[in-house]
């Protein structure tokens, strides 16, 4: 008896092995073919013998003459506006995402289910179809070229609130009762919303955070409209992308690779730092369950 | 409603003479205890208990003060720096009375407080709700599905059904002389015994006549009866558990059951017992007033003959259910 279930449960272990084996070799094949082009970009960035496409990976000369180059560009001034483009929609938009989650998670108003409803259907057309329009409006207020930081920051946080499914899932996790509880404690709306259900929902604040920082920097549609050629306007998608015209590729890909890899640089480090704050479990004890 | 996180139907409410329907919940003083708690998760105990003291911008020292303090009456003082989730059930639920407690409110709300604990320490915070009461000495609404609760902390209980009051009464009252079925049947445990049966008036005398058996209504209920002036016919008659007495012989009065359940609590026996008629009565016997001998013959289908006295009916109409001497 005792050998049978001795050899059936060494039979279960080397199955686990097994399984786990194949499993990770899986994810580490996966792991290099993404990481692949990252790699290469890198690579290129510092290759300095020449500056058009090779047909190999490692750069024969090694050197930083591609990201010194970029400082004698536009490339700053796209950073920059991008930049502010991007932290300043990022901030608006998680404040009207966050309110407007909250609001339709707690508050019981008529023609609350429709508007959700509404919101949804609206949100199933791409906000392409809006281009053309949008141009003319923002042209119209002089928020175009020159000026087309305020107008994209404008774009990016217009339709915004429409985005409130993932937070307002998690606001309804959030027991009821502690709003309540809060109300009779003598809070406003308000105070519930940023002394209980904000501390409790901090993954999701990051989560809308992130994601609102995310889409304006690595936006270039839009971008590029608006600026409509005019450099000083740029974010740095739309500003690079002209150096691949097929007159200059030759003269600028390798300072293209280091732009990439530049551009690349803020999103690492918001993802390390802010990763730790994806955790789970934050509203255990507040009832007994 | 009362607490103001719900809209008022219909009518007013009042607290200590003024008219609350259109104020916050918090400009109505008043102090909840939530039926899960409703602590807030990631604030410590003292943090929890402090919350509303802060928000009324009060200076730190005095809340340290009252904080301490409630934490003392509630023994809680060791886990002020805790977090909820580091709690068990009962002192979860002290940080939640402690929260109220510190609100001076003038009303205190509590719905099912305790339905979250096991029996052992619901017995406990029980009579710590009836000390704290003293104390404190203001109004508290206590909602709750235990008629314990309900008789040993009330000083008045209403009790409703779908919404509705069906009465409302000292504990005393509501035992002695519920309104109706409903309120009979709730109050008291094992539930009272109802069976359909007649009523007959003979002069100034009225008798039931429960599965053959002629018994005379006696003492107050009786004069009730002639003073509301019932007449004979068709009844709801109620008789609880307690009031029932066994015998082992047949009497003028009694009535021949057979024994199905003998539940043995300890200190007595509720047994359920079938009359011929096939209506279930359930008798409850205090142990200590069976010899060994007569406890043992007490086995399922044993013959055994019920009766109860005249002064402990109740009376209902079998049609609109009302107590008819109410």
């Amino acid at each position: 008896m005792e050998t049978k279930s001795m050899k059936q449960h060494m039979g279960m272990r080397t199955a686990n092995t097994i399984s786990n084996t194949i499993i990770h070799v899986l994810l580490v094949i996966i792991s290099v073919i993404w990481l692949i082009p990252f790699v290469c970009i890198v690579l290129q960035s510092l290759r300095v013998e020449s500056t058009w496409q090779v047909g190999y990976i490692l750069p024969k000369q090694w050197g930083l003459d591609n990201f010194r180059n970029l400082l004698n560009t536009n490339f700053p001034k796209w950073y920059l506006n991008t930049f502010i483009i991007a932290v300043v929609a990022a901030a608006l938009q998680t404040v009207i995402v966050l309110c407007m989650s909250y609001t339709l998670s707690r508050f019981r108003f008529k023609l609350r289910k429709p508007l959700m409803k509404f919101m949804l259907i609206l949100g199933l057309f791409p906000g392409m179809l809006t281009m053309i329009i949008l141009y003319r409006v923002l042209k119209d207020l002089g928020l175009t070229q020159a000026n087309a930081v305020p107008g994209l920051i404008l774009v990016y946080i217009a339709s915004s609130g429409m985005g409130y499914y993932v937070s307002k899932g998690f606001f309804d996790t959030i027991p009821k009762s502690l709003d309540e509880a809060a109300r009779i404690d003598g809070a406003t709306r308000a105070q519930v919303l940023w002394k209980i259900i904000l501390p409790l929902a901090g993954s999701i604040v990051i989560y809308t955070l992130l994601t609102g920082f995310m889409a304006p920097w690595g936006d270039y549609v839009f971008a590029s409209y608006i600026s409509f050629g005019n450099s000083s306007g740029m974010n740095v998608a739309v500003g690079m992308y002209n150096w691949l015209t097929p007159d200059q590729i030759n003269n600028n890909y390798t300072m293209f690779c280091a732009g990439g890899v530049v551009v690349a640089i803020p999103v690492v480090i918001l993802f390390m730092c802010l990763q730790k704050y994806y955790v789970e479990g934050v509203t255990g004890g507040a009832v007994k369950g | 409603m009362v607490a103001g996180l719900e809209e008022i139907s219909g009518g007013t409410v009042e607290i200590d003479g003024e008219v609350v329907n259109d104020l916050q919940p918090k400009d109505r003083n008043i102090a909840m205890v939530f039926q899960n708690y409703a602590l807030y998760p990631h604030m410590s105990v003292y943090d929890n208990i402090a919350f509303s003291l802060r928000l009324q911008k009060m200076p730190e020292d005095v809340i340290y003060s009252k904080v301490t303090n409630a934490a003392e009456i509630l023994g809680i003082t060791d886990y002020l720096m805790r977090k909820p989730r580091a709690l068990s059930g009962g002192q979860r639920q002290r940080v939640a009375i402690g929260r109220a407690m510190v609100r001076d409110s003038k009303v205190f709300l509590m719905d099912e407080p305790l339905s979250n604990l096991d029996a052992k320490l619901r017995n406990q915070m029980r009579a710590e709700i009836i000390l704290l009461r003293q104390k404190l000495n203001t109004t508290f609404i206590y909602v709750t599905h235990d008629q314990t609760e309900a008789m040993t902390l009330g000083d008045r209980i209403v009790i409703m059904k779908d919404g509705y009051i069906q009465q409302v009464g000292t504990p005393a009252e509501v035992f002695e002389m519920p309104t109706n079925l409903f309120v009979a049947e709730f109050i008291g445990a094992p539930k009272m015994n109802i069976v359909k049966t007649d009523l007959v008036k003979e002069g100034n005398r009225y008798f039931v006549t429960p599965c053959g058996a002629k018994i005379e209504v006696a003492g107050e209920k009786g004069d009730l009866l002639n003073e509301k002036n019932v007449k004979s016919g068709s009844i709801l008659l109620g008789v609880r558990p307690e009031h029932m007495k066994l015998t082992f012989e047949a009497g003028a009065d009694t009535i021949p059951a057979r024994l199905e359940v003998n539940e043995m609590m300890g200190s007595e026996l509720h047994l359920h017992v079938f009359t011929a008629d096939g209506t279930r009565w359930i008798v409850r016997v205090p142990t200590i007033d069976l010899t060994a001998q007569q406890r043992k013959s007490l086995t399922n289908g044993a013959q055994v003959y019920i009766t109860f006295e005249g002064k402990v009916m109740h009376f209902f109409d079998p049609e609109t259910e009302k107590n008819l001497i109410y």
